[in-house]
């Protein structure tokens, strides 16, 4: 009689465990409502980093989110669950009777212990990947608008003022030479501050280009410009959320995987083997009982 | 008695300079003003020759400074203005201290061969009535 009770028990927590588990994948796919957020802002001032540093900065604002401490305890609950998962398998291949039958009623429940926090982190993958997407697209935006302003009339005068400078450039010598030749005319404040200046400009822009942190970005080695860094910085988000959609799919092969496990664990439970007798009803067969009739 | 009245007008030329709205030139409008002076200069029939060169020395010694401002004015290819545009549309007669040394010319021989006024032109000239 206890047996029977706790068959009965057993049988009745593997329906509803395979029940739940039909369930449990979707429901926390999208159960996202939490604290869990991300909210990066496409400022000017990341508009003007260096493109081989602006990924980083990204990446840093990313790490002190409230999305990113909730991926690393996800992930840490994953490794301790997986962990989990196979102390009870091989308890379970160790065991007998009915201490078994409860070490595979454990496994499957952690089994979908384990479903719901991959889809958790699934989720918050999906929304790490869209919001680097919204934001490198707003990056994207940004810069676009500064080059839209540049009208075929400022274009214009951006290319005369470029030549004039470089003919001024040409001449600036001839000119230094024959104007403050004469005693008459000497170098002003003006240009021998220039000159000290620029001199100091110089050395300035010199370190400012070899600086590590200013280095152009490289996508397989070859230098690219903002505009192709962020394109290809949102590509590869892009990649991302697809590889969590094939990933989904996964999941939802594992639970149907554990649902059927569920029904052979209930059958096991409830005794229903191919082997045993047939029950009462198989018995009452009608054309069984003919012979009775047509014999006298 | 004396400082208080000090310290009064003081008050009054400090608030009175805060009411002035500021008044800031930009690099262009500063050459244009030097030029147009040393234009004025150059045509002027009320100055002697050596008060003419002595005006227009000082003036070339100013606007080589303004000429090389304007040039190196990275701001102005924001400021797309028809003073702007026209600047630079015609570099001989904006810059005309460094266009007239680059080419070897005299300051006013420059600035006249620029606005299409030749010896040989104006000896062609007639005078007559219209």
């Amino acid at each position: 009689m206890p047996i029977n009770n706790v068959s009965m028990r057993g049988s009745l927590m593997a329906a509803a465990a395979s029940l739940a588990l039909i369930f449990a994948v979707p429901h926390a796919m999208a159960a996202p409502g939490d604290g869990a957020s991300w909210q990066p802002n496409s400022s000017e001032k990341l508009v003007k980093l260096p493109a081989s540093y602006l990924k980083k900065a990204v990446d840093q604002d990313y790490k002190r989110s409230p999305l990113a401490a909730e991926m690393a305890d996800t992930e840490s609950r994953i490794r301790l669950k997986l962990q989990t998962l196979g102390d009870l398998r091989d308890a379970a291949g160790r065991a007998d009777g009915e201490l078994k039958l409860e070490l595979r009623h454990q496994l499957l429940a952690e089994k979908q212990a384990y479903l719901k926090l991959m889809a958790r982190h699934h989720d918050l993958r999906r929304r790490r990947a869209q919001t680097r997407i919204q934001l490198y697209e707003g990056l994207l935006r940004k810069l676009g608008r500064d080059g839209a302003g540049m009208t075929p009339q400022r274009i214009a005068l951006a290319e005369k003022q470029e030549s004039a400078r470089k003919r001024f450039d040409a001449s600036v010598g001839k000119v230094d030479m024959v104007l403050f030749r004469s005693s008459v005319t000497s170098e002003s404040r003006y240009g021998r501050d220039y000159a000290k200046n620029v001199a100091a400009i110089e050395s300035l822009v010199h370190a400012i280009n070899r600086h590590p942190m200013n280095a152009k970005a490289e996508i397989d080695g070859k230098p690219v410009s903002k505009q192709d860094y962020l394109r290809q910085l949102a590509a590869e988000n892009e990649a991302e959320l697809a590889t969590v959609q094939q990933e989904e799919g996964i999941l939802g092969y594992m639970a149907k995987l554990i649902g059927l496990d569920a029904l052979a664990l209930s059958e096991a439970v409830t005794g229903t083997d191919p082997n045993d007798k047939p029950e009462a009803g198989d018995t009452a067969s009608v054309a069984s009982a003919v012979e009775f009739f047509v014999s006298r | 008695m004396i400082i208080s009245r000090i310290l009064a007008a003081a008050t009054i030329v400090a608030g009175l300079s805060a009411t002035v709205p500021g008044v800031q030139a930009g690099s262009l409008e500063n050459l244009e003003r030097e030029r147009a002076l040393l234009v004025e200069t150059l045509i002027s029939g009320d100055l002697s020759d050596r008060e003419r060169q002595k005006k227009v020395t000082l003036s070339r010694a100013r606007l080589i400074d303004l000429e090389r401002m304007v040039l190196r004015d990275k701001s102005l290819a924001m400021k797309n203005t028809p003073a702007v545009r026209a600047a630079f549309d015609n570099y001989d007669l904006t810059f005309l201290v460094h266009a007239s040394v680059e080419k070897n010319r005299m300051l006013a021989d420059h600035w006249l061969q620029e606005i299409g006024v030749s010896t040989q032109s104006l000896m062609n000239t007639r005078m007559g009535r219209r």
